[in-house]
């Protein structure tokens, strides 16, 4: 048999807060004659020490096993009132609030009567709640104080240190041979001195000497199973296959050029060339001699072929339109080879997609006929540098002091509408960009020698499988999505998966750091503190009632429910946030929710209705 | 002169609504006292089958609050109490109460006047209604028992729930794939399943004919008789006695239950 | 203890920050210079891409910074002083006298009604509705405590009055309260201090403070969120009119090498975007305007925010720079702009101002503070812009959010959690924690 039900009742006046609108004594008085009210009192401040203090006393003397404090909002109290409690050994979930100041005096203050009859009515409801009321526990679930970091590219690199040395040991997965990801396809970065990969070198070095970090290269993660503090994953380590047990896991794994085929002549032309492809060119220092260049933005995005705006496109073509503007590292080559770009050695370019993207369409060119070869240009003094664009998107400090600075090395920034975007075509062997000058309202002709494609970062291939792998999922641009685009940027919803850098969204280098460093400090926060708290408000299935349909797992936001080994749900304590949609959906009625079940509801409603309004 | 006091219940997610109407009293703003708010953690834990039974206890109207579209604690949380208000709304209509007496309000926690100003208006659109005469109309309360027991059906909650996914997830972006053909197949789940809920309701107690039961549920012979198949089909239904030719059918009564 | 952090400033940034430290066992010193915390993010009325609203998102925040049991939470105060080393440094914050005892206070408000000082320009509502001399900033502050403002207070400048002091029962106001200065050792340091909002009083073309009806973007949020000084309602500053029209005027001071702001401020495309479509929210007939340089939408669901604001919410979008010279006899403002090379006026019933968002003046000050170094605009100065964005030349001490550059929301939250996992390595690192 269950045990008796002893509830306190304090009834606050606030000052007049409470008290000046509605009738205390008598509510207290009314509160006396409710079933299972063994004690009720006024205070003229229920948080203030004394109130407090009468509340510790009340719960010993009166045996007290259920405390009803009415008073202000549950949203800023309840956590002093439950503390209380839990001093006097009471259980913090035999707790009730009822809200009759906000939701009571203070909005029906020229009420009066009404007023101290909804507080009755409320504190009704407060003690049908509190009778159906039982203790909780917050579970705690050990946290395996090991990581998983996807990806060693930059992002990757950065987070993977951090976790590092925050102390704790990390799996840096990563598909290729080496680290580095993206960036070693760079020529420079910003407008730094120094080629890209010898900058990347530092960080590079920083993970193979970094004790912690267990190096995984010509890696994938082959499995995942499990949940928050208790990831069983298994990696294809170079052919080998390792099994351990992962706290937490970081997403970085990177973005894909977009390729533009079919755009812009990239097909057809040999010195058409996308914005990657030409940094590696300049890597290589094997850009042939140019007089003149011409880059085109928003090949393919802001709703071209992707609906949105790669972010980092403006800023890299200013940043090689000044690199070519200031001959930065003799880019432009000082002897004669190299006079287009066909004779460039573009298998040497990595990464192998790019080379064989080029080996593909030079095949279908040959087969083609080939064009006409364009004859070297005579150097210039000064080369002609044009960025057609939609808007420049030099947000921020630096891009836009760069943008300032390739206006006042005449870089020309000519805008386009989407409407009317420019041509490319051949005459008289020559590139030629055709275009409508806005400004002078005349269709206008500028001969290149080569033209660069500024493409959108797109979301790898390999995404959908990693989505679907660690259940995380992606949006509407095919990358993945955060937990919360202003708030979480760097969580999942999913407790204990973590994304940063171009595997969530286009991002600049500078970006891709400070997130994957914000993702590590994420993900070492279960690590540090050795295990995590669960929700003592969580979703109970029934299962004998269950008949494992599994429509509470499609819409559990948390990946929070699982079939277990009878086929029937099963809630993953650790994930549960509470919010009880599974329960109203489930079709079999088999899911409640603890500490907001239907019968409590239910049993406030029922008291609220109890009497009529008089 | 109008002496009727509606009483109202309001379920109020935690994050958004309970916060509106939290700023509300903190702003002072003045609205009708015949709302009870019961706190819940999101909206979408209401469940049709609750608001029922709320009416089925006495309320004259009842509002359920959830954040802006899109700005939901649980992220999506609120796209399902959309769809089951929805639903809840078609079952209480069929029951025979007017749909009003349902709201389902966006507060964010920042609208305290806006929580005010919804209240008042409720409070007086149901005032202006009038009570539901629950408690003495043995004939509504069958059909209340009815919807209530039809909001429960597998169903009916697993179209529901299986809706978002069925039509395309609402994105962050609040974008939505809108599909009038998901409403229709919900419409008529929604008809048929309150239909044989309350021809189980009817028969609890009487045995009746199809044609009796045709005319209690106001349809036809031949819809009621597809109905009453289906019920036979689930073994909730089975015949009591042949009156010469007429069949005459009664809930089977099922353990515990 | 040097098993600490101290954090400046308790915007979105710096509450992060906090949050990620304290919640990985690390006690945290949270100095804040206002009576509450919150920042700049408390005043605003939505959020873009996904109008959520931003006081709802915060506050749980707020909340959880204020009552985690590791932070000390220390409003209304200042770092007036740091000395010692990464691992091992020595602060000292002046805790500014607020003269009601905030453990006493219970935010009821009866003193807040009762002032008889009235009249002084509400800085939260940036000037559009008033205070008294004892107030709290606004209706979700944390801590939810009263804070009377000693220019202003009758008693504590001539000692007369005295009836905030009669009126609170539970005694919390406590005229005698004098400023304290408080030391902590703490391991690291996190800047997190946010921006101030260039006012356009200083450029004539703009019209502001001279015609009523020109608003700068931060009164706009005020006035369009429904706790604000109008409850929501645009209303005109001359005659209390809704407008029909509205003109949002881009880069107000910002891209401007004269006045030393040649940087972009990265969110002011999107959040006059998003203001117009909530004009159009409000009341459906709004016509909204939208003069630009560049429509710098460009991080994610940006760009689709604007074709949105385009399609669905009719908000025109006009390339070019604008100004407001004149205004008409009935206190329209007029725009004057080209359309191809064309000059054209034309008339508004309210202009909103997307003026620069620039460093703290305060920043020279607490540069010497600290002893980190300013960029030639006054912003903290990363050690490395590509590689160690939140660290500064200073061991020890990070950075995060506007005040070391321009930063959107989700910037400022990351910079904040990444600047708290850089300050969780100091302290590894000086094996004083983990």
């Amino acid at each position: 048999m269950k045990e008796d039900i002893r509830i306190g009742v304090f009834v606050c006046h606030c000052g007049t807060n409470i008290g000046g609108f509605v009738d205390v004594p008598s509510v207290v008085e009314y509160s006396r004659t409710l079933p299972g009210v063994i004690y009720a009192t006024g205070n003229l401040y229920t948080c203030a020490e004394d109130g407090l203090a009468s509340i510790r006393d009340a719960i010993k003397e009166h045996h007290l096993n259920r405390v009803i404090v009415a008073s202000c909002t549950p949203r800023t109290h309840a956590p002093l009132f439950q503390g209380v409690c839990e001093e006097a050994g009471l259980n913090k979930y035999l707790f009730t609030f009822v809200n009759i100041r906000e939701h009571c005096s203070w909005v029906h203050m020229k009420e009066g009567p009404k007023a101290t009859e909804k507080a009755k009515d409320l504190v009704r409801m407060g003690v049908a709640r509190a009778q159906l009321l039982e203790p909780k526990e917050e579970a705690r679930i050990d946290v395996e104080p090991k990581a998983l970091v996807i990806g060693g590219g930059i992002s990757g690199m950065v987070a993977a240190t951090s976790i590092a040395n925050h102390g704790f040991p990390v799996y840096l997965v990563e598909k290729e041979a080496d680290f580095g990801g993206f960036v070693r396809n760079l020529n420079n970065l910003y407008l730094g001195g120094k080629d890209a990969t010898e900058m990347l070198k530092p960080i590079v070095d920083q993970v193979t000497s970094n004790k912690n970090i267990i190096k995984c290269l010509k890696s994938k993660v082959a499995g995942v199973d499990g949940f928050i503090g208790n990831y069983q994953v298994a990696l294809d380590v170079d052919g080998k296959e390792v099994k351990d047990k992962v706290g937490v896991i970081v997403l970085a794994t990177g973005a894909d050029e977009y390729v533009p085929e079919g755009l812009f002549g990239y097909d057809l032309y040999e010195n058409v060339v996308t914005l990657t492809e030409f940094e590696i060119l300049c890597k290589r220092k094997t850009l042939p001699k140019i007089s003149s260049i011409a880059f085109i933005q928003c090949v393919g995005s802001r709703g071209h072929v992707k609906s949105y705006c790669s972010r980092i496109c403006c800023n890299v073509a200013i940043k090689n339109a000044l690199n070519i503007a200031e001959n930065y590292q003799n880019i432009l080559g000082k002897d004669e080879r190299g006079a287009v770009v066909e004779k460039v050695g573009v298998d040497m370019k990595a990464p192998e997609e790019i080379a064989e993207r080029r080996r593909r369409r030079r095949g279908r060119r040959d087969r083609e006929g080939g064009e006409e070869e364009a004859e070297a240009p005579a150097p210039s003094e000064g080369i002609e540098i044009a960025i057609f664009n939609r808007d420049i998107m030099s947000y921020g400090l630096e891009h836009e002091l760069n943008y300032n600075k390739a206006r006042e090395k005449h870089v020309r920034f000519v805008r386009y509408s989407p409407a009317n975007p420019p041509k490319v075509y051949t005459e008289n062997g020559k590139l030629v960009v055709d275009y409508w000058h806005d400004t002078l309202k005349l269709q206008r002709k500028m001969n290149v020698d080569m033209i660069v494609l500024s493409t959108p970062l797109v979301s790898p291939p390999s995404a959908p499988g990693i989505s679907k792998l660690l259940k995380v999922p992606l949006g509407q641009d095919g990358f993945f999505l955060e937990a919360h685009v202003k708030l979480r940027p760097v969580d999942f919803a999913t407790d204990g998966i973590f994304v940063c850098g171009t595997a969530k969204g286009p991002a600049d280098i500078t970006e891709c750091v400070f997130q994957a460093q914000a993702a590590a400090s994420r993900a070492a926060i279960p690590l540090a503190r050795g295990y995590v708290q669960a929700e003592a408000l969580t979703a109970i299935v029934d299962a004998d009632i269950c008949t494992g349909c599994g429509t509470c797992i499609e819409v559990c936001p948390y990946g929070a429910l699982r079939k277990n080994m009878d086929g029937v749900a099963e809630v993953i304590v650790a994930a549960c946030k509470g919010c009880g949609c599974c329960g109203a959906t489930c079709p079999e009625g088999a899911i409640d929710l603890s500490h907001y079940t239907d019968s409590q509801l239910l049993a406030e409603a029922k008291a609220a209705l109890q009497e009529a309004i008089q | 002169m109008n002496s009727f006091e509606p009483k109202i219940i309001g379920f109020l997610c935690n994050w958004c609504s309970y916060a509106g109407a939290d700023l509300a009293g903190v702003s002072r703003f003045q609205y009708s006292p015949n709302i009870r708010v019961i706190r819940v953690m999101c909206s979408t834990r209401i469940s049709p089958n609750l608001v029922l039974e709320v009416f089925k206890s006495g309320a004259d109207g009842v509002i359920v609050g959830g954040c802006h579209i899109g700005d939901c604690h649980y992220m999506t949380g609120n796209y399902y109490t959309d769809k089951r208000m929805k639903l809840t709304k078609e079952l209480v209509e069929l029951a025979g109460i007017e749909p009003e007496r349902l709201a389902l309000e966006w507060i964010s926690a920042s609208e305290g006047e806006k929580f005010a100003r919804v209240v008042t208006e409720f409070v007086d659109r149901i005032r202006h209604l009038g009570p539901i005469p629950t408690k003495n109309d043995q004939k509504l309360m069958k059909r209340l028992e009815a919807a209530a027991e039809a909001s429960k059906l597998f169903r009916l909650r697993l179209l529901s729930g299986k809706e978002l996914r069925l039509t395309g997830k609402g994105n962050v972006y609040g974008e939505m794939i809108e599909a009038e053909k998901m409403d229709e197949i919900l419409d008529s789940a929604v008809n048929d399943e309150y239909d044989r809920s309350l021809i189980l309701e009817l028969t609890k107690n009487n045995a009746l004919s199809v044609k009796e039961l045709a005319s209690e549920i106001g349809k036809s012979a031949e819809a009621t008789l597809g109905h009453v198949a289906t019920l036979r089909a689930r073994n909730l239904l089975s015949i009591c006695s042949i009156d010469g030719f007429t069949p005459r059918y009664k809930a089977i009564r099922l353990g515990g239950a | 203890m040097e098993r600490s952090v101290l954090v400046v400033g308790s915007g979105v940034a710096g509450i992060q920050a906090s949050l990620d430290l304290a919640d990985k066992g690390v006690i945290v010193h949270l100095v804040e210079k206002d009576p509450s915390i919150g920042g700049r993010m408390a005043q605003l009325d939505k959020t873009f891409p996904t109008n959520d609203c931003s006081i709802c998102i915060l506050a749980p925040k707020m909340a959880d910074c204020y009552g985690h049991p590791n932070i000390n939470v220390l409003t209304y105060s200042e770092l007036i002083g740091l000395d010692g080393h990464k691992g091992r440094f020595k602060a000292k914050v002046l805790k500014k006298a607020r003269y009601v005892d905030e453990s006493k206070c219970t935010g009821c408000g009866e003193c807040l009604v009762k002032c008889p000082t009235k009249g002084i320009p509400s800085e939260f509502e940036m000037g559009l509705s008033t205070r008294r001399a004892i107030y709290m900033p606004f209706l979700q502050a944390v801590p939810r405590v009263a804070t009377i403002d000693r220019e202003h207070c009758k008693h504590l400048t001539e000692g007369k009055c005295g009836v905030c002091k009669k009126v609170c029962k539970r005694e919390a106001i406590d005229y005698e309260m004098k400023d304290a200065v408080l030391e902590f050792e703490v391991g690291a340091v996190i800047v997190a201090t946010g921006f101030d909002v260039w006012n356009p009083m200083v450029a004539s073309e703009y019209g502001y403070g001279r015609f009523p009806n020109v608003f700068i973007a931060m009164e706009y949020e005020r006035i369009i969120n429904a706790a604000g000084p109008t409850s929501g309602h645009i209303r005109r500053r001359s005659d209390g009119g809704e407008p029909r029209t509205i003109a949002f005027i881009q880069c107000v001071g910002s891209r401007n090498v004269q006045l030393n702001h040649p940087y972009c401020c990265s969110v002011c495309c999107m959040h006059s975007t998003k203001e117009a479509m909530l004009a159009k929210e409000h009341k459906d007939d709004v016509k909204t305007t939208i003069f630009y340089k560049d429509m710098r939408a460009c991080a994610k669901g940006f760009y689709e925010y604007v074709v949105r604001a385009q399609r669905d919410y009719n908000v025109e979008y006009v390339n070019s720079d604008a100004t407001v010279q004149e205004e008409t006899e009935d206190h329209n403002p007029v725009v004057s702009f080209d359309v191809g090379g064309r000059s054209v006026r034309k008339e508004f019933d309210m202009v909103v101002l997307a003026t620069s968002l620039v460093p703290r003046a305060t920043n020279a000050q607490l540069s010497k503070v600290l002893g980190v170094q300013l960029d030639e605009f006054g912003f903290i100065k990363s050690k490395d812009r590509i590689f160690s964005p939140v660290e500064t030349n200073v061991p020890g001490i990070y950075v995060a959010g506007y005040c070391g550059g321009p930063a959107d929301i989700p910037e400022s939250v990351a910079q904040g959690s990444a600047a708290a996992a850089k300050a969780a390595e100091t302290l590894v690192e000086a094996r004083v924690f983990a």
